[in-house]
């Protein structure tokens, strides 16, 4: 892979975050009322000395640009985000530190589950298209395509958790259960994720299959296929070994630039779940207006997928040597 | 005089698809998914034209004559919510939110997507650039999170309180505008991309050449060009937009009293319906969503082959 194809990559990854960070900056400072009103102006008594003190102490008697962006981009780059306002005043790294755990858990496993049921699905109705699996399959693909991933959550939970009770509605673990051993405390867990990572699963396999079915479709028609074919080789390595390395390079990338919306179910599912994620923190800090938690969240998840995607590229110009630009 | 061998204005033509709108409609519906899509549609329109006719006006928590969170019976087909108004009532009249949303929603991201994607590939250069930067910017963010907090923040510095405008709450129309920001990116790329290759076709070279002006070409000769992408892109921008409203709503970004079907599903989950085995609380709505969106997809898979003719043949 060549040096200038990798550089690339890490210019566009750099810029974008440096975009972020400023886009960051520029939309919470759009907000009406400075800071220190929305945060004392609740207090009943608050004398304007106090007020005129907060501000000089934070800062914002200075102008907004440069003095108030530069003071602000610093202290993002020393991982200091602000203070919550709902969590009395806990820096926002930690509250968000708390929740990061949980999401990755459910939406890592959720991702893997996906990408090989989905991939294999797809494959498999695209290798025989216009058969009996390709129909069921494409139009299952299709139904949960168009499923917001919230729906399918209470739809599970409805039929397996409130209908046959095979799983709990609520949480990551029972609430105020004392676990003799952490084997039990690692079984409630799963019976607790079982539901919101079928969700997942469910929501992403639709995407992934939909995709790789066209992507196979596409490279059937190739002419080194019919080479392949009339060189004699039997349907299962013409398959693994011809249509399948082409067909998945392209889901690559499409995995990776999928990751954006990703977080738009994972937000969802967590809320349906009550699965305590960064997604319900999310929602959380939007009901209860707290903007640095919020800014901290955007900062966070649109960094990730940043790097998603700049791992994606990296990927791709390793499996297919055509891009060395 | 004989006639010229080529006709005057043959790249033009030739550029078009054979056959007009109507034409192309008629060969849509020919097709079992894009008559299926259709028909979808057209259920859903006529309940989102005429609500008030079909389930009288919207119940408020007022007007709700039913027992509270009831299952479906013969005075309520589908239902009852915790305040006793009946579930069809609720879902017809979200028909009409959901889908004017959708399309306000649509109308803006794909029309900024346009013209912003004609401009920067007829006019190239800086602008270009500059253009394509900012939606590969938006394409890669998780606009999502971005809607979210831009919606937040858009209703505290306007504040929305009871204001409408053509009869919607302006809390629905900071939500329209929302969608407009976050996803008008792909399709100014896609219309970029198909206005490149215009650019430097005969047609365009022979306009240029008789001296007519940038907009003349973008507006008369790109445009039409570019018009079968425009509208294959709307409806699946349709279909998103829808979604990405549901969305919104369900985390709490929507009104309580102007409900879509993403609001009637927030209050099914803040009632704890799921839990209380209330199904009929959500499956109507969410039900009418799935519906809508795979209408959408199905027309747009037929526009597809209906438009790429070869693609069809080898799928």
């Amino acid at each position: 892979m060549g040096v200038r194809y990798i550089a690339s990559r890490f210019v566009t990854a750099g810029v974008t975050i440096g975009l972020i960070v400023v886009l960051n900056f520029v939309l919470f400072r759009m907000m009406p009322g400075s800071p220190e009103r929305l945060l004392l102006g609740r207090m009943p008594g608050v004398s304007a000395n106090v007020l005129e003190t907060t501000r000089e102490r934070w800062g914002l008697d200075k102008p907004l640009f440069p003095d108030q962006f530069v003071a602000y981009v610093s202290s993002t780059l020393q991982g200091d985000l602000g203070f919550s306002y709902a969590a009395r005043g806990r820096p926002v790294t930690d509250v968000i530190a708390q929740r990061i755990g949980p999401t990755v858990l459910l939406f890592g496993l959720g991702e893997v589950v996906a990408i090989f049921l989905g991939l294999a699905l797809g494959a498999w109705s695209g290798w025989k298209r216009g058969g009996l699996i390709d129909h069921v399959g494409n139009g299952v693909s299709l139904i949960l395509y168009s499923t917001p991933y919230f729906l399918l959550g209470m739809g599970l939970m409805i039929v397996f958790a409130t209908g046959l009770g095979w799983f709990p509605t609520y949480g990551m673990r029972d609430v105020g259960r004392v676990y003799p051993g952490q084997l039990e405390e690692l079984i409630d867990m799963a019976r607790h994720l079982a539901l919101p990572l079928a969700t997942v699963s469910l929501g992403l396999i639709g995407q992934y299959a939909i995709v790789m079915r066209s992507s196979i479709v596409e490279t059937l028609s190739e002419d080194y296929i019919t080479t392949a074919r009339a060189k004699g080789l039997n349907d299962g390595r013409v398959l693994r070994s011809h249509a399948l390395p082409n067909a998945m390079l392209p889901t690559v990338t499409l995995i990776a630039i999928n990751l954006g919306y990703v977080v738009a179910g994972a937000i969802t599912v967590e809320v349906v779940f009550n699965w305590p994620g960064l997604g319900t923190l999310t929602v959380d800090a939007l009901a209860s207006r707290d903007y640095p938690v919020l800014q901290g969240v955007f900062l966070l998840l649109s960094v990730a997928v940043v790097l998603a995607n700049l791992l994606a590229d990296l990927a791709y110009g390793l499996l297919d040597p055509r891009v060395r630009r | 005089m004989t006639a010229p061998a080529v006709p005057v204005g043959a790249g033009v033509v030739a550029a078009r698809p054979p056959g007009g709108v109507i034409s192309v409609v008629g060969r849509l519906v020919r097709r079992p998914n894009g008559f299926i899509g259709f028909a979808i549609l057209a259920i859903f329109s006529f309940l989102a034209a005429v609500p008030d006719l079909l389930v009288g006006p919207l119940q408020t928590a007022v007007t709700a004559t039913g027992p509270r969170l009831a299952p479906p019976s013969e005075a309520y087909p589908f239902g009852t919510d915790q305040l006793g108004r009946s579930m069809l009532n609720l879902t017809v009249h979200a028909t009409r939110i959901s889908m004017v949303i959708g399309l306000l929603a649509t109308v803006i991201t794909v029309g900024v997507g346009a013209v912003l994607g004609i401009v920067s590939g007829y006019v190239g250069g800086r602008l270009d650039a500059v253009a394509m930067r900012i939606a590969d910017f938006f394409l890669v963010l998780p606009t999502f999170v971005l809607a979210i907090i831009l919606t937040g923040i858009i209703r505290e510095v306007i504040g929305t309180g009871s204001r409408e405008i053509f009869g919607i709450r302006l809390s629905l129309l900071v939500i329209v505008v929302v969608i407009g920001i976050t996803s008008w990116s792909a399709t100014a790329r896609i219309i970029r991309a198909q206005t490149l290759s215009l650019r430097e076709r005969a047609f365009v070279d022979r306009a240029r050449v008789i001296g007519a002006s940038g907009g003349h070409i973008m507006g008369r000769h790109i445009l039409p060009n570019v018009m079968n992408l425009i509208v294959a892109n709307a409806v699946l921008t349709f279909a998103g937009a829808i979604l990405t409203e549901t969305t919104l709503s369900f985390i709490g970004l929507g009104d309580p009293f102007q409900p879509s079907w993403g609001q009637l599903l927030e209050a099914a989950r803040s009632v704890g319906a799921p839990g209380l085995g209330a199904w009929w609380y959500f499956v109507p709505a969410g039900a009418s969503v799935v519906l809508v969106v795979f209408a959408f997809t199905l027309v747009g898979a037929a526009l597809d082959s209906v438009l790429n003719p070869k693609l069809a043949t080898r799928r």
